[in-house]
């Protein structure tokens, strides 16, 4: 009996039942008077199966070629980072300030991590480099047709394949070098971007604005995203070349003007909130109503210098919250402080107001931004954890020294309630800029071991990035 | 205090007083470093049984939870206040990872023992060097395999026993001088083996009824209902003493379930003719090869306690340093974990096993790791029970602790495809081969679909990968060649260790 006789024969009325396909008689040699011989068959196709080697599939996926030139994380931190990541944690900033830490130190996870810190892969994929991009992107349909590389190597012929935040990085710093070559890139894909995107590039177009820019723009009055539109429109009022950004009105018909003074006339702005937005929901409003105005269009509505706007606004704290986000807008940091200094609780207001991102802020204006907001503060921190949270999550930088100081030296981690230190262990160090690493590492050495483990492993891991010299 | 039943380490031994104690102390005292097996974060890691414990334990390392903390001859012991009004007593054997506590949990180890081993290993609280007090004394007079040697020396020339939780399932003998006692005893043992022989023949006959039934009904409706009836078939052979048959049927369902529909009822005719084939040739042991009877036996369910094993004169031992490349654990349908922890030979042994398994059965609440950690060095003799393919073993004598090595595995200069040659050749010899490692080189992941199959492109094999693997082993698939060992179940390839171009890949 051969192996196609079982296969052809045998095979059959075992699947089938015997009762139904009887086995080839021919076939049956029962190993006793007892027995009908089907049994010894069994064992017999039994053990034929096994000896039958796996098939082969019919084709195999050819996995994409990616070009990843960062260095791999030395081997001594495999194990604390992932221990470190798969340990339960109630926020997500040890992720954050890791994955910070992958992007501006150009490290990535070992591949073979990967599988064991998915759900950060996933959450970070565009800061920790190609190969993790393409690990989060496998379970996506279309992600066998992308290309896979690093950010670093952008440039004009491929930045159009990047991940969006990524080419709108590209495009800033494009515009700062050569608005024009910038406005250029844009012209050439903007017929495939989708409505997200397109308004997320137009964005840019803040930085480096000119009168070259005019056409491009003014063929966007059509554009199919009312956004687009909208801020198409905002850019050209601002340039002069189109009619008043339609958002500006609605802003002026809130804003009453007055006059004070005897010998010298001074120009007096009060902010009138609608009868229907109560006081909780006032923060929210002015964001949602001065998200699209700028500072020139209103002083030139206003007849006044920028100064003398916030001047006019000194006391009337609702306008202040709105020039503090115009000026956050347009990163217009002279003009921040002057209003921070009129609206010592900025922080707070912005964060009340909902305010959700820095845009297209650089790191180092980020810092900036965030040592203005917090200065005010110097001699008496909030100690209110969400405040702290909304500020590592907008600015996602260390934060600057001068804050940390402040931190250091308020001795912040020891005030904090004792039924919160687990997430105030989690943003400080997290927020922890790498000189001042030392002297966190002392305060968080006074309190249990319970509620240290985890923030001190994060420090060794941050110092272990940057410090080791094992990368590969 | 009374201590509650010990944990997986903790093996009784009968008869052990203060002066035994002492020596034992003194033998702990002048062991060398390297006996030990070191206590690091990794291993401790391994030993909890989930990552929630760990989180608990992490709760306990506060120095205000310990009123005591206090360490002596390898051991360190604390007191841990918990919710009571006494305090949880905990002591930990640096030595072996032995454990105990008097709490109440049913989880192996306790958030104690861990929180202790943490700030043991971490460096993070102060252990006053202190005299064992009377509770710990009390716990390690009672562990089996506690060593009473009044000097290294002798503690060396015995066979250092690996801690097992089967042993405590091992009645103790008390020695009997009386030689009619011993004979009676005997004779009982021969009418108990006469009978089980009896009643297991009697079950083997109810399993051919039942595969006839199964074989008349075809695997395409057996597979339909495979769960209710393997349950039944199982439980008889349970009662038929063929506790070995009985097991295979009880995990076939989990097994037939883990392969892609259509494959289940080819599986089913291989598992099935396999119980056959075990039946038929339990019934003619007597004309079988000798190591082939005790396969057989073993498989009806005929065990061997690891004393017989060690008393076997004949038993195959092999004295070399292996390798720790593989623990794989499972949880059985009877509450018990079955760790399997597998080793490579690396050390030269002509015509010896390249390969053996330990296995250990431990709580199922327990700790999923043996004790050993992937990538353990072990210098050992081991004693591996009769078979024709000799796999599993017992350490016998333990000539060093367990170290990590960072060394590459000695693998063979040989391509999947000669490792399956020689994987069919053992499959001959033993037709109900079960696991059994294949090392490789020069071989490759591929993917098609989900799956993913490691490939030997000269012979044009591709042995598919454990489902379980298919996102841990994914990142081996962008590589082009690695080696390493992976065990074969005669359906899925579980990839166990691989030294490719970017660094050892360990299965996590």
């Amino acid at each position: 009996m051969n192996w196609t006789t079982l296969h052809t024969k045998v095979l059959p009325s075992l699947l089938g039942g015997t009762s139904r396909h009887p086995l080839p008689g021919e076939l049956i040699r029962p190993s006793s008077p007892s027995s009908d011989g089907a049994l010894e068959i069994l064992s017999l196709m039994g053990q034929a199966l096994r000896f039958e080697r796996p098939s082969i599939p019919d084709s195999f996926i050819v996995e994409p070629e990616i070009k990843d030139d960062r260095k791999i994380l030395a081997g001594g931190l495999r194990r604390p980072l992932v221990r470190l990541l798969a340990t339960k944690s109630f926020t997500d900033h040890y992720a954050r300030a890791l994955a910070r830490a992958f992007d501006r130190l150009r490290l990535r996870p070992h591949p073979f991590d990967l599988p064991l810190i998915d759900a950060f892969v996933r959450s970070y994929a565009e800061k920790l480099g190609p190969t993790a991009q393409h690990w989060a992107d496998r379970q996506k349909p279309d992600a066998g047709t992308q290309s896979y590389f690093d950010p670093e190597l952008l440039d004009g012929s491929n930045w159009a394949q990047a991940t969006i935040s990524r080419r709108v990085a590209y495009l800033e710093q494009r515009r700062r070098d050569d608005a024009d070559a910038a406005r250029a890139l844009v012209e050439s894909t903007w017929s495939q971007e989708e409505a997200e995107s397109r308004f997320r590039l137009l964005q840019v177009f803040q930085t480096g604005l000119s009168m070259a820019d005019e056409p491009f723009l003014s063929a966007l009055e059509k554009d199919r995203a009312p956004r687009v539109r909208t801020l198409a429109a905002k850019f050209l009022a601002r340039l002069g070349a189109g009619s008043n950004n339609p958002t500006l009105g609605a802003c002026l018909e809130r804003i009453k003007q007055g006059h004070s003074g005897l010998l010298r006339k001074h120009t007096i702005l009060q902010l009138e909130l609608p009868a229907n937005v109560k006081d909780q929901a006032a923060s929210r409003w002015i964001l949602q109503t001065f998200t699209d105005v700028s500072f020139s269009e209103l002083s030139g509505e206003f007849k006044i210098t920028e100064k003398e706007l916030i001047e006019a606004a000194v006391k009337d704290e609702p306008l202040l919250l709105a020039l503090a986000l115009i000026a956050t807008n347009e990163r217009r940091f002279d003009l921040l402080e002057l209003v921070v200094a009129n609206l010592p609780n900025a922080w707070e207001r912005m964060f009340e107001a909902g305010l959700d991102t820095l845009g297209t802020m650089t790191e180092s204006e980020r810092q900036r931004w965030e040592e203005i907001i917090v200065r005010p503060y110097r001699k008496d921190l909030p100690m209110t954890y969400s405040l702290w949270d909304w500020l590592h999550r907008i600015t996602d930088t260390p934060a600057p020294a001068s804050v940390m100081s402040l931190v250091i030296h308020g001795k912040l981690l020891k005030k904090v309630p004792e039924n919160e230190r687990v997430v105030w262990f989690e943003v400080i160090p997290a927020m922890c800029p790498a000189p001042q690493r030392q002297e966190v590492r002392e305060q968080l050495a006074d309190f249990d071991q319970s509620l240290t483990v985890a923030p001190l492993a994060l420090l060794d891991i941050l110092n272990g990035m940057e410090n080791d010299r094992t990368h590969v | 205090m009374p201590l509650r039943a010990s944990g997986r380490f903790s093996n009784h031994r009968s008869g052990a007083g203060e002066g035994e104690f002492g020596e034992y102390l003194a033998c702990l005292r002048h062991r060398s470093p390297m006996d030990r097996m070191s206590l690091t974060l990794e291993r401790f890691e391994a030993l909890a049984p989930d990552q929630a414990s760990l989180a608990a334990a992490r709760k306990l390392l506060k120095p205000s939870s310990w009123p005591t903390l206090a360490e002596g001859y390898g051991l360190v012991w604390g007191e841990c206040q918990g919710s009571g009004a006494t305090p949880y007593r905990v002591v930990v054997n640096e030595a072996d990872g032995g454990y105990k506590c008097t709490c109440p949990s049913r989880k192996f180890p306790c958030k104690h023992a861990l929180a202790l081993m943490w700030m043991r290993v971490d460096k993070s609280a102060a252990f006053a060097p202190a005299t064992v007090p009377d509770w710990v004394k009390d716990w390690l007079s009672r562990r089996r395999g506690t060593p009473t040697p009044a000097s290294k020396a002798e503690d060396d020339a015995q066979p250092r026993s690996r801690p097992s939780i089967r042993l405590t399932e091992i009645p103790e003998t008390v020695a009997s001088a009386d030689p009619k006692a011993e004979q009676r005893a005997a004779a009982a043992r021969e009418r108990n083996r006469l009978d089980r022989e009896a009643t297991v023949l009697a079950g083997l006959e109810d399993l051919d009824t039942w595969l006839s039934d199964q074989v008349q009904h075809g695997m395409a409706n057996f597979v339909a209902q495979t769960a209710q009836a393997c349950r039944t078939i199982a439980q008889r052979l349970v009662d038929a003493k063929a506790s070995g048959l009985a097991g295979r049927l009880d995990a076939l369902p989990t097994r037939l379930f883990t392969l892609p529909g259509p494959a289940r009822p080819s599986a089913a005719i291989r598992e099935l003719g396999q119980v056959h084939l075990i039946s038929q040739a339990y019934r003619r042991a007597s004309e079988l090869p000798e190591l082939l009877a005790a396969d057989v036996r073993q498989a009806v369910g005929w065990s061997v306690s690891r004393e017989a094993l060690l008393n076997d004169s004949e038993a195959l031992r092999v004295t070399a340093r292996w390798r720790v490349f593989a623990v794989v654990s499972e949880a059985q349908p009877d509450r018990l974990r079955r760790v399997e922890t597998w080793l490579w030979r690396e050390s030269d042994a002509d015509g010896m096993p390249q390969y053996a398994v330990l296995i250990d059965f431990v709580p199922i609440s327990g700790a999923a790791a043996a004790g050993y950690l992937v990538g353990d060095q072990v210098d050992a003799e081991l004693s591996f029970y009769r078979s024709t393919i000799p796999l599993r073993a017992q350490i016998t004598t333990l000539k060093r602790g367990a170290e990590q090595s960072s060394e590459p595995l000695p693998l063979p200069n040989e391509r999947l495809g000669v490792s399956y040659a020689n994987y069919e050749r053992a499959l001959a010899q033993l037709p109900w081969l079960g696991t059994i490692p294949l090392s490789f080189r020069s071989a490759s992941v591929r993917r098609s679909g989900e799956q993913l199959y490691l490939c030997d492109d000269e012979t044009e094999l591709a042995l598919p990968l454990h489902t379980s693997e298919t996102t841990t082993a994914l990142p081996l698939a962008s590589l082009d060649r690695i080696d390493g060992i992976g065990l074969w179940n005669g359906y899925e390839l579980t990839l166990a260790w691989a030294e490719t171009q970017l660094g050892r890949w360990l299965r996590s």
